[in-house]
């Protein structure tokens, strides 16, 4: 299939998943390690993707949350992730997308400004966390953060929804 | 500006004899203090170094021959220089990075920068590592200003000795001399390249005595033939507070930065340099007993503050000032150095003949100083405290420039002192705030978390409509997505914004009289600002309460900010009454904690009266103002009162009945519903109820609660 919808499998019982799509391999990767270094109540399990459309031949979870990794030093990264997002249902911007922009903290390397990632959020009427995925601190409590979003989506937290 | 060629002397003859050009022939510097003696015997450059270091001593014997090698003047063909050039030139940079280099050591290499000697890419080198282990002497600055009269340095190097001099200004010993030069930097506005870097100067540089009408109209005459620039902008500010009628044209008030940062070269060098300079000599030394360090500045200076020693300028220590004022000549005492003022009497003894240090930033730790700038009508002092203020900031935050992530503590402490001061003149900053809104999206909520949240709460009153995506929004987001402890954090801190609010607004209308119409606008809008400030922070409570599943730990701090709400009309004398919103209500009233029932009660009964004062007044003053309040307030209050009243003395909570059949009831174990809502039977209250009937009558089995009657007294 070529769409992502948010509920076209069954939600695993007690379980979260979390994807991150992006082009930054190993940016992506060392997110992935400290989110599950994460403790949280229920099991947590990251997929990475590079671009959507995923390959329907693989066997995947109901995806709870869908996170775009845009780094801010690369217009490559941008426009990948603006074709990926043809690939989404809408009914996943209720709540269940969010943007994360890399890297605006060096704003010489900078090749895409803020205002564009932050006009794009707001066209797909999604959150954007801004974190700089090189520092242990920083990566850390944007992966708490994005842990909490998770388990609302995930619908782990009684009486709130995405 | 035409440069006139001086004649090449030979042997150890390249010491200044310089003309002043003639672009530059208006003023009358002394140049006779420009003609240097001899340079005694470079044993000199050895004596800071000497030390017990061995190493030192090794560095200083090589600095010799490096400056002596300078020293002359060679006629040697290029390809033997470059060698040896390239060794020397490595050894100064060495200890100057290391050290810094004493006043006869950059006397002699900035002679050599700009004379044009080597070739540009030395110049750069030598420029670039010219640091100062303590102070630069006045005179050798003249004497290289002399050399860009000479021309023969290229226009890449003197933009280069520009931006050194903008950067080094604070280590200039004396600044008279200097000034003397003011004419000559004025001229130099018209290159365009230069431009920038001269305004920035002339900007430190700019005495009242400076200002003249045929000035003013050169900068005009620039801007009009340039536009507006910025850099333009920022001399005729400061022009035009040293002498507010020479310039009619209206400048952007509340600029804030007008200058490219050219201390980017030697920004550690510097800290180091102010380091030193504050008497912790010992230390450096120290520190360079561990391997040799080839690249890393940063890490031998631990404890660097950001914020500048504080050292009064050149006023007080000079004697030979050409043109003095009137004022000053009558004025007995003369100004006062600032490092000798300790004590309040003294400030106020000598209020009138302070001058403010040319490093505004050292004010931030001195109480003395913030107190006379709280007092003191030249806004030209804010400015530049504003200036530096925001420079600072922005250079040094940890999370808006990442290379900065190691000085978080220094961040922190720097943060902290910012904090003091504003709590120490009770009021905000505007850079702060310009700051905190450039960095708060980018800020992960964690660095530095008490300062930045101390910061918010400082922020000075503004149009709330205005201040709502710039902050407010990136707020929510941090609120929602964070933990039970900063939800608590975040909440004070706002409890705290609206507290200064409420007081600058109070004392605001006690300055105005509270006439009709005009001031009316003001104050509705600016109750309205409050207003949709309270009402944010009930809509972030109410969401947070969700998150958090109804926590007590955070309904302390919701109901903390609601009793500071409750009481704008009879504290602060402001016409407001905004309540809070209903699941906040129905959350504390069905709580299972009883100090929150009790906060909770106290909050309804200051409500109440604030709601009977309000009332009163308005019954009172027939006239009906702009501001009175809707029934639809009244309204609800006294249903959240009603349905209290009923919950806990009553036992009347359902006005129209219960809608559950008694079967239903029944099966629930709640047969007699119509007396269970009650003090006695609240489920906070239940274990006071039950150790009450336990005290009366130790010896009973069962626990009757019902045997608990509620007396009604009749009022």
């Amino acid at each position: 299939m070529l769409v992502l919808r948010p509920l076209d499998k069954l939600p695993g019982l007690n379980t979260a998943t979390l994807l991150l799509v992006g082009t930054d391999d190993a940016l992506l990767q060392q997110r992935a390690d400290s989110r599950l270094k994460m403790d949280c109540a229920s099991e947590l399990r990251v997929h990475l993707a590079r671009s959507l459309p995923l390959p329907s031949n693989v066997n995947r979870p109901l995806v709870d949350l869908l996170v775009f990794v845009i780094n801010l030093h690369s217009k490559y990264s941008l426009q990948s992730v603006e074709k990926s997002l043809y690939h989404v249902d809408a009914s996943f911007f209720l709540g269940k997308a969010c943007f994360l922009a890399a890297g605006a903290g060096r704003e010489s390397h900078c090749s895409v400004h803020r205002n564009t990632i932050m006009r794009l959020a707001h066209t797909y009427r999604s959150p954007v966390l801004f974190c700089d995925l090189e520092v242990e601190g920083f990566r850390a409590t944007m992966a708490q953060r994005l842990v909490r979003m998770l388990q609302i989506c995930a619908g782990h937290m009684p009486s709130v929804s995405a | 500006m035409h440069a006139v060629m001086m004649p090449q002397k030979t042997g150890k003859n390249y010491q200044a004899q310089n003309r002043p050009s003639q672009g530059s022939s208006s003023y009358q510097t002394n140049l006779s203090a420009c003609e240097v003696k001899q340079k005694p015997s470079d044993s000199k450059e050895n004596n800071p170094m000497q030390d017990d270091e061995h190493a030192d001593d090794q560095d200083g014997d090589v600095l010799q021959i490096a400056m002596e090698y300078f020293e002359k003047d060679p006629i040697r063909s290029l390809r033997s220089k470059d060698k040896i050039l390239e060794k020397h030139l490595i050894t100064v940079e060495n200890v100057a990075w290391k050290n810094g280099l004493a006043p006869e050591t950059i006397d002699i290499l900035l002679n050599v920068a700009l004379s044009g000697r080597f070739g540009n890419a030395v110049n750069t080198r030598i420029l670039k590592c010219l640091i100062p282990a303590t102070l630069i002497s006045e005179d050798s600055v003249v004497k290289a200003v002399s050399w860009l009269c000479v021309g023969k340095c290229s226009g890449s190097t003197k933009v280069l000795f520009y931006r050194w001099l903008i950067a080094m200004f604070d280590f200039i010993d004396h600044k008279e001399q200097i000034n003397l030069l003011y004419g000559f930097f004025f001229a130099s506005l018209q290159d365009d390249v230069l431009c920038p870097y001269v305004c920035h100067l002339l900007y430190l540089l700019t005495k009242k005595e400076n200002v003249k009408p045929f000035r003013v109209r050169k900068l005009l005459d620039l801007q009009a033939k340039m536009g507006m620039q910025p850099h333009l902008q920022a001399l005729l500010s400061v022009y035009k507070f040293f002498v507010p009628t020479l310039i009619s044209v209206s400048l952007p008030v509340r600029k804030k930065i007008y200058f490219k940062n050219s201390e980017n070269l030697w920004k550690t060098a510097l800290l180091a340099v102010r380091q030193r300079n504050q008497g912790l000599c010992p230390e450096p030394r120290k520190l360079m007993l561990g391997p040799a360090n080839i690249r890393p500045l940063k890490r031998k200076w631990n404890s660097h503050s950001i914020i500048p020693v504080l050292n009064s300028s050149s006023h007080t220590t000079e004697c030979g000032k050409k043109e003095m004022n009137l004022s000053e000549y009558l004025s007995s005492s003369g100004s006062l150095p600032l490092e000798q003022l300790q004590r309040f009497p003294q400030l106020l003894e000598n209020i009138h003949c302070l001058e403010l240090p040319s490093q505004m930033g050292s004010v931030l730790n001195n109480s003395l100083l913030l107190h006379y700038i709280n007092c003191i009508r030249d806004e030209s002092v804010l400015l530049r405290l504003y200036h530096w203020l925001s420079q600072t900031l922005q250079e040094e935050c940890v999370w808006y420039k990442v290379n900065n992530y190691e000085n978080g503590k220094e961040f922190a402490s720097f943060l902290d002192t910012i904090i003091r001061a504003e709590s120490f003149l009770h009021e905000g900053f505007y850079s702060c705030e310009a700051f905190l809104y450039k960095s708060l999206p980018l800020w992960d909520g964690f660095c530095c978390r008490s300062q930045v949240l101390q910061l918010v709460s400082w922020i000075p009153f503004n149009n709330f409509s205005e201040m709502k995506p710039l902050l407010f929004d990136h707020l929510a987001h941090l609120f929602f997505t964070s933990t039970i402890y900063f939800k608590c954090s975040i909440i004070e801190s706002l409890k705290e914004l609206l507290q200064n609010w409420l007081l600058w607004l109070s004392k605001d209308i006690h300055v105005k009289p509270v006439t009709d119409s005009p001031l009316d606008t003001s104050l509705c809008e600016s109750m309205n600002s409050v207003f949709k400030l309270v009402h944010y922070v009930g809509w972030l409570s109410t969401i947070g309460m969700r998150l958090e599943s109804n926590s007590t730990f955070l309904m302390h701090f919701i109901l903390d900010f609601f009793e500071t709400a409750c009481d704008i009309y009879l504290i602060y004398n402001l016409p407001l009454v905004v309540l809070f919103p209903r699941a906040i209500f129905y959350s504390a009233l069905f709580t299972l904690d009883a100090s929150i029932l009790n906060q909770l009660c106290y909050i309804m009964h200051r409500y109440h009266k604030n709601l009977t004062a309000a009332k009163k007044n308005e019954l009172i003053q027939k006239a009906k103002s702009k501001l009175s309040f809707s029934s639809k307030t009244y309204k609800e209050f006294n249903c959240c009162l009603t349905t209290m009243v009923g919950c806990l003395w009553t036992s009347k909570p359902f006005k129209k009945g219960i809608r559950f059949s008694p079967e239903t009831l029944e099966k629930l174990g709640v047969e007699e519903h119509k007396r269970s809502l009650n003090l006695v039977y609240h489920s906070s209250l239940l274990g006071y109820a039950v150790s009450f009937l336990l005290q009366e009558t130790p010896e009973e089995k069962t626990i009757n609660l019902s045997s608990i009657q509620v007396l009604y007294v009749q009022q």
